[in-house]
């Protein structure tokens, strides 16, 4: 386990030096962080606070709620096939998959940075929403918070191996993360309220992990709530965590396992 | 005999890169396979550098990623130390692989940096990090150039940091392909003495080393194979491999005297006048014998005042070789 630590620790500093190196470009992410929360202040301005769907919270702090753990869920979805198809073009994860260090770790942690910096990101928005744009969090519940978020990490990882599996698998870039991120942002409750949705679609929202996950993070976070008013969110959020985990496990194997086979893992 | 790394009947093939007509027109047919490997039998042994000499499109890269975990083979068995490539666990620890390919690296990062990284892939303890890696900086006269940008480095120094990464396990295995690639002459030739006089001389490392330059094989290899369509063609002693296909000798003499009817054991490949000698070249078969012709020169009035063998070219060698696999191709 301190093995696998130390090996994360290492990428983590791999990409935080390389970030950072890149100064202008790092102070720049976090001004359009406030711009991004200004607009959508503005923008849910122009909605009306009535709308069914909106479960009791006002439009801002819903939708900037839906946005901004939409963004991090979605680095789940999309780092690990982004980062083997970086690191395939940077021609660097052929160096990295000849050391004794693991094929699925090497793919694992190297997404350890784009999770830190997402939930960086994640906490500018939180901030910039509660001190410049005065949202009132009301948190009872912290323990369903965090299960709720790891959880939808963990469902949105096992989408995400699948994905990072076809890369490996096919050899090309994944044409299914433009469809994952508009059917999610479509039918997650992200910024569309579910209700809104044609009835004979409304039900797609309810096998996206992002629809439940959003509404334990709106309720707990936003409304107060309490860990036996979002049981049932969570309850389905962990019967997907355990489908889909395995899936992307099992899809990752498979993939990697052909990938060798057919020399796929370390061209582009 | 002791070998660090073996290959048996190794076959690779991969498949062919299908058009964008062919897509449509046929999208679930099975697509053509090119063979890379065909039956290759490898053995090197335990502190030799071996040499794996082809053109390009030969299989050795192919080879070489076969034998270092990357790639799986479709028939056959490999070896690193007695273990087989397919408990990769237990083979990586034992080797390393030195790019060509300068893109390895992460060019934002300090070469240090970037060793610091791969250190921890390679399992280097914690505490031993600093010190290895100030260890091999040394060893590939990096160590003023460490905190500088990778991007900033020259394509010698790229290479040398590749070395230095190999090494950071110190495995007893290192495999190069085309090492010297994107270098200028006297940047090869520091890396060339590297390998040499470092890697193998003082260090006792097992050295594949894939290359087409057989100038590189000539200095660097104690043995090379000759890979051709994916088969080995040839395996011996550079020496052996420049013999290959000669059935003759050549000796180049100084003689005085020297007449046109001078004749005996040998056969005359050319003649010119130098300083007032005569240079010949005489060929003798594989069975002649030097002195029977520096004594029929003698006995024939000729006065002999140098005389040294001409090694044949490896690369007429080489070139023989692939025209006789042309020849086998179009027949």
């Amino acid at each position: 386990m301190l093995r696998l630590l130390t090996k994360i620790w290492a990428f983590l500093v791999r990409d935080f030096l390389s970030d950072a190196s890149y100064r202008l470009a790092f102070v720049l992410q976090l001004a359009g962080m406030f711009f991004a929360v200004a607009v959508f202040y503005y923008g849910s301005r122009m909605v009306n606070p009535q709308t069914e769907g909106l479960e009791g919270v006002e439009p801002f702090p819903w939708l900037l709620v839906g946005i901004a753990f939409q963004l991090y869920f979605s680095t789940a979805l999309y780092a690990f096939a982004a980062k083997v198809r970086s690191e395939q073009v940077m021609g660097t994860l052929e160096a990295m998959l000849v050391s004794p260090t693991p094929t699925s770790i090497v793919i694992f942690s190297s997404t350890a940075w784009d999770f830190t910096w997402g939930g960086v990101r994640l906490l500018v928005y939180l901030v910039c929403a509660v001190f410049v744009f005065d949202v009132k969090l009301n948190v009872a519940s912290p323990a369903a918070l965090v299960l709720g978020v790891g959880l939808t990490l963990l469902s949105s990882a096992g989408i995400g191996m699948l994905s990072a599996s076809f890369i490996l698998y096919f050899k090309r870039g994944d044409p299914i993360n433009f469809l994952l991120s508009m059917g999610t942002t479509f039918f997650g409750n992200v910024i569309i309220p579910s209700k809104q949705l044609p009835h004979a679609v409304q039900w797609v929202s309810d096998w996206l992990p992002m629809s439940w996950s959003l509404k334990v993070v709106r309720g707990t976070l936003l409304k107060g709530l309490s860990f036996g008013d979002v049981a049932g969110p969570l309850g389905r959020l962990a019967i997907l965590t355990a489908v889909l985990v395995p899936l992307g496990l099992l899809g990752a194997r498979i993939a990697i396992r052909k990938a060798k086979r057919e020399g796929s893992l370390v061209q582009y | 005999m002791d070998y660090a790394i073996e290959g048996f009947e190794l076959e690779k093939s991969f498949a062919k890169k299908r058009s964008l007509k062919e897509l449509f027109t046929k999208p679930f047919a099975t697509p053509e396979r090119v063979r890379a490997l065909r039956g290759v039998d490898l053995h090197v042994k335990t502190g030799e550098i071996f040499g794996l000499l082809g053109p390009n499109g030969a299989g050795k890269t192919t080879l070489v990623k076969i034998l270092s975990c990357l790639i799986l083979p479709d028939h056959g068995r490999a070896l690193i130390g007695g273990e087989d490539v397919r408990h990769e666990n237990k083979v990586k620890p034992r080797l390393g692989l030195v790019h060509s390919d300068e893109r390895s690296f992460y060019w934002r990062l300090s070469g240090r940096e970037n060793l610091r990284f791969f250190a921890r892939l390679y399992d280097v303890p914690g505490k031993r990090i600093d010190s290895r890696i100030d260890e091999l900086l040394h060893k590939v006269d990096l160590a003023e150039a460490a905190p500088r940008r990778f991007s900033d480095y020259s394509a010698g120094m790229k290479q040398r940091l590749a070395i230095a990464r190999a090494l950071l396990h110190d495995p007893p295995v290192l495999l190069m392909d085309e090492p010297t690639r994107s270098l200028d002459p006297s940047a090869s030739l520091a890396l060339r003495a590297l390998i040499k006089d470092e890697l193998k001389g003082r260090d006792g490392k097992t050295i594949l080393l894939a290359t087409h330059n057989l100038r590189e094989a000539e200095v660097l290899c104690d043995r090379v194979a000759i890979l051709v369509s994916g088969t080995v063609r040839q395996v011996g002693t550079i020496d052996e491999v420049r013999r290959w296909g000669i059935d003759e000798h050549q000796f180049r003499l100084e003689v005085a005297n020297w007449r046109d009817e001078i004749a005996g054991p040998f056969r005359i490949v050319s003649t010119e006048r130098v300083n007032g000698h005569r240079r010949v070249v005489v060929a003798l078969d594989g069975k002649g014998c030097l002195d029977d012709v520096l004594k029929s020169v003698m006995a024939q009035g000729g006065s002999i005042h140098a005389c040294d063998r001409i090694e044949p070219d490896l690369e007429e060698s080489f070139a023989r070789l692939l025209a006789q696999e042309t020849a086998r191709g179009s027949t």
